[in-house]
């Protein structure tokens, strides 16, 4: 899926990933979120700049998103920018 | 200022689901609605009054939990509706209380600002504290309260702290509506709220860098693994059907001997007549059929509502989103499927919470294939009778466990076979929930609503079931026959007869005119199935302290076709408990879904194909059964 960053810098870019590609037991931090659903992304919490770890992969992800735990699935995830924090 | 019962003011309650709104709502009127620990418990606008210290009566609406004013589903429409006073018979509210969850204040104030752009008076209700504090996060209230530029008051509304505060703060003048500040840069609207609360939160709201582990993680850690979750699971939906089976018989030995008490009591008080077999074999035989399921009732709603309370339910439903998903449906529309169990009513309701349209009344359609605790006393009647044995083993719950496992696999058959034939989506919602912390269950509320639910339970016994009774019992004694032979006075009175006209509808399916009449009387309520069944073939206490179900199973069992043939085999009563397990035998059901659909094709296509299905199921599995030889 083809992902629109608003408002990143190239090196941004270079070392964002998807909710999907990063590991298990990471930090991270959101970058952007494009796609279909990403109203309801952003209305959920899913914002740029907060921080989130990814808790579980599998059919629906698991993360900590702000001390909140939120269970989505793949193809959402998909549509969230992450980068490493830390 | 004097004390008036004149309305003053109008008071909403918005905020993110699981943000405590129904649990503040609660404690502001003293009410008992209902509370649960996962988003959606309440579809609908409730409205209840409370004084504040100022001796002002205001009255507060809870609205339906919402993420932001954009209203996807149903439930968040009404809210939309409620604040922008586009609801037909109620006033736009005066103000507006925003309840936020004091440890996430990134993602709840969001909709928060919102409101406050909608130009409503508001107040922030910083809920959780407790929550916040624990997960190490400081909180400055007044800076939050200046930034916002409305009142802001922390509490725990779970423990009743802060309450008198909010009152307190709702005095008059109410305050004026707040500007908007983070509107005044330009540019989308989204994006400067989103820059405004990071910049907030960074003043008001610290959080301890390093990421913590609560006690609540370290159980997600178990309770949502692939393995050991669904171990969980499976433990906890076995030991439920367990106890229903083991744990209720203390309190139904009671209710059974207090029944044999009063029947041998009235034998000695009254003469053989009429009378007192109307009081005997009508009244106590038939209301008391039913009663003496109410221990068990109350124990499924305890369970479900301990599982609503802690929030695992939202846990169930992640763990379900796999197998929903080859019925064509989300995890979401298992706390639906779930709470039908004990009522389709609720449950059918609680479908508002899906977004997807077609999702929705999918999930409605199969809603009532759960079995719900109507069908558990004829379940309870027919198990024990089947595997031929006394009450409470292990097999028995397991043939129970399995009578709800056929329903539920049905449903989702059905479901996937509906869903695909509705075609897809416009636009496909996925799924996504939040975990809620776990939390100790607020018993107070659980005790209120089980007390609330078996009072309904004896009500019903008390006035439909009883009256059915009665008349049941009138037009199976009258018109009396010369002749002694009882089962020639059945067949003569109006119940015989009725009886011998449903016999060719029910006869495929393995059952007499008597069990056929039994039916048709549970479409008023299934429970009254087992009234009838003690009315129809005489069951008698006649001072005998054994219970009255053991005697009715007894007669059952003992029962014979004209030919001599046993009425009930295995075979007949497979074919009975898979009837109940498919027929739509609830018109409160038919009601709420045409409500709720907005549709009585609908509606009544669905009490149609339940029944057409029911029967022939049952007739299936009877005559192939027949004809394999068992």
């Amino acid at each position: 899926m083809a992902v629109k960053l608003v408002g990143a810098t190239d090196l941004e870019i270079d070392s964002a990933m998807t909710l999907n590609q990063a590991r298990v037991g990471c930090d991270l931090q959101i970058q952007g979120v494009d796609g279909p659903s990403c109203e309801r992304l952003r209305e959920m919490g899913f914002c740029e700049q907060l921080r989130v770890r990814k808790l579980a992969g599998g059919r629906n992800l698991l993360c900590s998103l702000c001390g909140t735990r939120v269970a989505l699935s793949k193809d959402l995830a998909e549509q969230v920018l992450v980068k490493m924090t830390g | 200022m004097s004390t008036t019962s004149k309305v003053s003011a109008t008071i909403a309650l918005v905020g993110n689901p699981n943000s405590g709104k129904t649990t503040l709502f609660n404690a502001l009127t003293g009410e008992n609605q209902r509370v649960g620990n996962y988003s959606g418990v309440t579809v609908a606008l409730k409205s209840g009054t409370f004084f504040t210290p100022h001796g002002r009566k205001l009255r507060v609406l809870d609205l339906p939990g919402c993420y932001s004013l954009r209203a996807g589903s149903p439930d968040e429409q009404v809210a939309v509706a409620a604040l922008t006073g586009a609801l037909p018979d109620e006033p736009k509210p005066d103000l507006v209380v925003c309840v936020v969850d004091a440890s996430n204040l990134e993602r709840h104030l969001q909709l928060a600002l919102q409101v406050i752009e909608l130009g409503l008076p508001c107040l922030l209700a910083l809920n959780m504290i407790d929550a916040a504090e624990l997960a190490g996060l400081r909180l400055d209230p007044g800076k939050l309260a200046e930034e916002l530029g409305i009142p802001v008051v922390p509490m725990q509304a779970s423990a009743g702290k802060g309450v008198l505060e909010l009152k307190q703060s709702l005095r008059f003048p109410l305050p004026h509506p707040a500007a908007a500040p983070w509107l005044d840069e330009g540019g989308d609207a989204d994006a400067a709220r989103r820059g405004f609360i990071l910049r907030l939160c960074e003043l008001a709201a610290r959080r301890p860098s390093e990421h913590q582990l609560t006690l609540s993680d370290r159980a997600d850690d178990i309770l949502l693994h692939p393995g050991w979750g669904w171990l969980c699971f499976a433990g906890l939906l076995l030991l439920m059907f367990w106890s229903i089976f083991s744990l209720a018989k203390v309190p139904m030995g009671w209710i059974e001997s207090g029944q044999a008490g009063l029947a041998s009591w009235l034998e000695g008080l009254l003469a053989e007549g009429d009378l007192r077999s109307l009081l005997i074999d009508g009244v106590l035989g038939g209301v008391g059929g039913v009663l003496m399921f109410l221990p068990q009732i109350v124990l499924l709603f305890l369970f479900i509502g301990l599982l609503e309370s802690t929030g695992y339910m939202a846990r169930a439903a992640f763990l379900m989103d796999g197998v929903m998903a080859r019925a064509g449906l989300s995890g979401k529309a298992f706390l639906p499927l779930f709470s039908s169990y004990a009522c389709a009513i609720p449950g059918v309701m609680s479908a508002r919470t899906i977004d997807s349209a077609k999702e929705r009344l999918v999930t409605i359609f199969v809603a009532p294939w759960m079995s719900c605790s109507a069908r558990l006393p004829v379940y309870l009647l027919m198990v024990p009778l089947l595997l031929n044995e006394g009450e409470g083993s292990w097999r028995q719950a397991g043939v129970l466990f399995a009578v709800y496992a056929l329903g539920t696999a049905s449903a989702f058959a059905v479901a996937r076979v509906l869903r695909g034939r509705l075609g897809p989506d416009p636009n496909p919602a996925h799924f996504m929930l939040e975990m809620p912390p776990f939390r100790v269950p607020q018993w107070r509320y659980i005790g209120r609503h089980l007390a609330e639910r078996a009072w309904s339970f004896i009500a019903k016994a008390g006035t439909l079931i009883l009256g059915l009774s009665i008349l049941l019992w009138a037009l199976s004694t009258y018109p009396k026959s010369p002749g002694a032979d009882p089962s020639a006075a059945l067949a003569h009175s109006a119940m015989g007869r009725i009886g011998a006209v449903i016999e060719p509808a029910v006869k495929p399916m393995g059952f007499d005119g008597r069990t056929g009449t039994a039916i048709l009387t549970s479409f008023a309520a299934r429970e009254v199935f087992n009234s009838s069944m003690a009315i129809l073939f005489r069951v008698r206490e006649s001072g005998d302290e054994k219970a009255t179900r053991g005697l009715l199973r007894a007669q059952l069992a003992a029962a014979r076709w004209p030919d001599g043939r046993p009425l009930f085999t295995p075979l007949s009563m497979i074919s009975l408990l898979v009837f109940y397990i498919y027929a739509l035998q609830c018109l409160p059901t038919v009601a709420v879904v045409a409500r709720e659909t907005g549709s009585w094709r609908w509606a009544l296509g669905q009490l149609g194909f339940m029944t057409a299905f029911a029967w022939l199921a049952a007739a299936l599995i009877y005559q192939g059964g027949r004809l394999l030889g068992f």
